[in-house]
């Protein structure tokens, strides 16, 4: 049922780590999900895609990784080069 | 168009946990415990604390953050019970508090003049049980009208509760509720969780409650005077 907020967390963790300058290109966003997280993973899937499919965000994708246990982190955040600096 | 990785390895919830961490610390710094009470709506939640209000007014210093969703009728009726302590966290539509609310609240409380303070949160037994809120424990309450299976349905929520509260006992003799069965679920999530048994309506069962937590108040205070 949280799942929107553990989105608008994820996407706040990508700007901190990218910049919001950079966010309309992030690609795909990486997640680790544990099946005792308390997350409904196709809900939390979902959310992001919405998030990360719209400003300031441009066509980003969630890439989650179902594990076991109760991991609940982002791992990577996958930035187009803007061909500049 | 070259695609750079930018590894992260940040859990989503350490800023939460942070906070949480940074609301304990304050609560010990004053020697007051806080409980975090979790449920679902209607367990009967803010007429425990309307109960423990007026039980316990005249010998502890009761503060109240109360996190109804959509209206301020918890914080009203809790209002005529204690004069200067609730707080009113309105979540706008969400299904939980986070640190930062109860953070926010503790400004607005004077926990040199507080013995104790509850959180009573959204009534709800998933989410809550996802954010640490800087408690020194959560309380679930479960009422005899919820079935009793309710352990096994929301497990995660009575794992990480240290005490549980069936309420409504005055009830009994109208349902069918097995309560050594509840009982029996609650343990098997959980066999390290406290009970206790009380009617917030007839107060039955409320004296080992309010022993509880004037035990609780106690405590702290000496802890931090020795500290």
């Amino acid at each position: 049922m949280h799942e929107l907020s553990i989105a608008l967390d994820v996407c706040r963790i990508a700007e901190e780590h990218v910049g919001v300058d950079a966010l309309a290109r992030v690609t795909a966003v990486g997640l680790d999900v544990g099946d005792r997280a308390g997350i409904e993973i196709d809900n939390l899937e979902f959310c992001l895609e919405a998030l990360l499919g719209s400003a300031p965000f441009g066509s980003g994708r969630p890439e989650i990784r179902r594990l076991g246990g109760e991991e609940l982190s982002v791992t990577y955040v996958e930035v187009e080069d803007d061909g500049g600096s | 168009m070259a695609v750079r990785r930018i590894d992260v390895r940040e859990k989503v919830m350490a800023k939460n946990d942070e906070l949480a961490a940074q609301v304990r610390d304050r609560l010990h710094t004053h020697g007051v415990p806080s409980l975090n009470l979790v449920s679902s709506p209607g367990s009967g939640k803010t007429s425990l604390l309307e109960r423990t209000l007026d039980a316990l007014g005249d010998r502890l210093r009761m503060a109240v953050v109360t996190g109804d969703v959509q209206t301020q009728n918890d914080a009203d009726r809790l209002a005529v019970r204690t004069d200067r302590l609730v707080q009113a966290v309105v979540t706008g539509g969400a299904c939980h508090m986070d640190a930062r609310q109860i953070s926010a609240a503790l400004d607005q409380i004077d926990l040199e003049d507080t013995d104790l303070v509850f959180v009573e949160n959204v009534g709800n037994l998933v989410c809550p049980a996802s954010w640490d809120l800087g408690e020194e424990a959560k309380v679930v309450i479960f009422s005899v009208t919820e079935g009793e299976d309710k352990p096994l349905k929301y497990p995660r929520m009575f794992e990480r509760s240290n005490f549980c509260v069936i309420n409504k006992i005055d009830l009994l003799p109208y349902l069918p509720f097995d309560m050594d069965r509840a009982v029996a679920y609650a343990a098997e999530v959980n066999p390290d969780l406290r009970f206790f048994f009380t009617s917030a309506l007839t107060e039955e069962g409320m004296g080992d409650w309010y022993e509880f937590l004037v035990d609780l108040a106690d405590t702290e205070r000496e802890a931090r005077l020795e500290a």
